[in-house]
């Protein structure tokens, strides 16, 4: 019997011995969604900024865009559909990258591998700037989570991204940028969406 | 201080009361994750509906566990990831290592994983000849000091950051300093290099998803993306139990894992990863490989109770809420999973002759089941393993009789009245059992019963 067997029939066994549970089962309501009170990019943006990213919204994303990496004197820009090669890119400044989807209630970014091939660019490098359409933020996790496993397929590696990288392992004090970027910059775009 | 042993825990729970630092450094991790988890279950109005419903969740995956395992491995290996099984802890790490060794893997790179402490992986690796690099920081720091994680979700939680400041100048030539930013880009750095030349990328698993064959794994730091995307190869390691069901559960899970660990609505990173990559050129890792883990765990399932224990998915809010692991902390219970989780879930592994002693550190104040995000009853499960104690040859034989008299007395009114007046005229001459008493308060039997001051104050 080979290791698979040897597990699955240990399983069987144990509950087949098992006395049945005495425990009543529990009935639980819907749970039901309240609307947000505010707008869905004003409450993810709040939520963004809440785990120390920055969140802009506007309708022209390429300023938006240019006027980060001036301010910031970045000279070596990766951008997700066009990368450098996984050894290259820890030499750049700059990552920047679109997201699928958002969630609202958390300030998360959804990047999924069907569309953003390249998600390195959104972890290595010190910066990263993420592009999401206004329209793409869902209010809640169940909601995005539907719809990265739509028609019941997945891509191989979606990501959810909620902040700049993080770290509480020394005394549990804060320290930003451990393994990933130490800036988060959220552009909300408000203008025509760029995804196509 | 390191690897203690769980045999000793009354002396080693000694020696980390005297510990005053250790003391200082559990008070206010334990207290402020405490405070940060009440505050982010407030966040939610159904957050009751979510511990039922997620345990509801875990009681069916449990009660049909190879099924669910079945249509797990069937959905990852359709998508291209490799399903290896193993039986214990030693056929895990043989998997791994051959899997290296294949590939001539020299350098490892591994994120945060109790499942692969449990096994003692690195251990078997490094035999191996080959060179294996914790890359969560808290892990990095107990790997430089060669210690072993004292939480399971802040393996560092036991150091100071000047004990920490001092291993880095030691073993990283670090200059010295306390500031934490520092000490985080000195490990950033270090580590960096790492990645780069890692031939392989070890991860755990927190939840496997039978639907999809989708394993999900959380984190802040960012490690765990490296790990999993970098290398050629990504084995990760997975016990039984982290199956669940339907992509769509892990609504309640991602709610209830953060906010219990951390006090966070969601932690940085989720990385959903359902098989291999579609095109050559894309990014990741070529190749994927589970490894599902029993060492024990299918053993637990023999009892309505014991199943209880596999339902736990690691978030740690049992060990800061425990009013023994704050004073002692970790390192103590000489076990890999400490606290009231570790002191449930450790006996039923490696057997209770050699963990007969945590079952008792526990005062059963009910804190641990308080806070468990899957209700998991830890004081009757502890009460459970107690009574195996005592029934086994690490009993007490005087004990049982003891309280075998006690059961009867107790049962019936006649020789319970009988009992306490005797017991009021044994107190006066005779001082209890000093392994019972010293340390626990015992007030006397009072000089006159209940039913004798009816009967006085109001007659028959």
């Amino acid at each position: 019997m080979d290791s698979r067997e040897t597990i699955l029939s240990s399983i069987r066994k144990h509950l087949a011995a098992s006395p049945p549970d005495d425990q009543p089962k529990p009935v639980f309501p819907e749970s039901v969604v309240a609307p947000a009170a505010k707008s869905l990019v004003d409450l993810f943006k709040e939520n963004v900024e809440a785990v120390n990213g920055h969140c802009i919204v506007t309708r022209d994303v390429s300023q938006a865009v240019t006027r980060i990496i001036t301010d910031l004197g970045a000279r070596k820009i990766a951008v997700s559909d066009t990368p450098p090669s996984a050894e290259e890119i820890f030499e750049y400044d700059v990552g920047i990258t679109g997201a699928q989807a958002a969630i609202a209630e958390t300030g998360t970014l959804v990047l999924d591998s069907a569309r953003e091939k390249h998600r390195l660019a959104s972890l290595v490098p010190p910066v990263h700037i993420a592009i999401v359409d206004a329209s793409s933020i869902f209010q809640t996790l169940a909601e995005a989570l539907a719809f990265i496993h739509q028609n019941g397929d997945i891509s191989p590696a979606v990501t959810f991204i909620t902040g700049p990288s993080r770290t509480a392992d020394i005394e549990l004090t804060l320290a930003i940028g451990v393994h990933g970027p130490q800036e988060l910059y959220v552009i909300v775009n408000q203008g025509p969406s760029l995804s196509h | 201080m390191n690897h203690l042993s769980s045999e000793t825990f009354g002396e080693n729970a000694k020696a980390a009361l005297a510990d005053t630092q250790l003391r200082g450094a559990l008070r206010h991790a334990t207290s402020l994750f405490g405070k940060r988890r009440l505050e982010a279950a407030r966040s939610l109005s159904n957050w009751e509906d979510l511990r039922t419903e997620a345990r509801a969740i875990k009681d069916e995956v449990l009660l049909h566990l190879d099924r669910y395992l079945e249509t797990f491995t069937a959905n990852a290996e359709k998508r291209g990831a490799v399903v290896h099984w193993a039986r214990d802890a030693a056929e895990a790490n043989e998997i791994i290592c051959g899997l290296a060794r294949q590939r001539n893997a020299r350098t490892i790179v591994k994120s945060k994983s109790m499942t692969t402490e449990e096994t003692h992986l690195n251990d078997a690796l490094e035999a191996a000849g080959m060179q294996v690099v914790e890359t969560d920081l808290g892990e990095y720091i107990i790997q430089l000091a060669h210690e072993t994680p004292s939480h399971i979700i802040a393996p560092a939680i036991h150091k100071t950051k000047g004990q920490i400041a001092e291993l880095f100048t030691a073993t990283l030539g670090m200059a010295p300093t306390e500031d934490v930013a520092q000490l985080t880009s000195t490990a950033r750095a270090t580590l960096r290099d790492r990645f780069a030349a890692a031939d392989a990328g070890i991860s755990g698993v927190n939840f496997g998803v039978a639907e999809t064959g989708t394993i999900v794994i959380v984190e802040n730091e960012g490690n765990i993306r490296l790990t999993t995307s970098l290398p050629r190869i990504h084995i990760a390691v997975m016990g039984i139990e982290k199956v669940i069901p339907r992509f769509a559960d892990l609504d309640v899970f991602l709610k209830l894992l953060p906010r219990s660990g951390t006090g966070q609505r969601l932690t940085t990173y989720q990385s959903f990863i359902t098989g291999t990559k579609r095109n050559a050129s894309d990014e990741g890792p070529e190749e994927l490989h589970i490894v599902i883990l029993d060492n024990g765990r299918s053993r637990m399932l023999a009892h309505p109770l014991t199943r209880q224990s596999l339902a736990c998915i690691r978030c740690g809010a049992c060990l800061n809420a425990c009013p023994v692991y704050q004073q002692v902390g970790g390192h103590a219970y000489g076990s890999v999973y400490p606290g009231p989780i570790g002191a449930v879930i450790t006996p039923q592994l490696i057997g209770i002759e050699k963990t007969a002693q945590l079952p008792y550190a526990s005062s059963l104040c009910g804190a641990c089941r308080e806070v468990c995000p899957v209700k998991i009853d830890i004081p009757r499960l502890l009460l459970h393993l107690r009574a195996e104690v005592a029934a086994g040859p690490k009993g007490n034989a005087m004990e049982r009789m003891v309280f075998k008299i006690w059961a009867r007395v107790m049962m019936s009114p006649s020789l319970y009245k009988l009992g306490s007046r005797a017991g009021r005229m044994m107190q006066r001459v005779m001082p209890l059992s000093r392994a019972w008493t010293s340390g626990r308060d015992l007030r006397p039997i009072e000089r006159q019963s209940f039913r004798d001051l009816w009967k006085t104050k109001y007659g028959q």
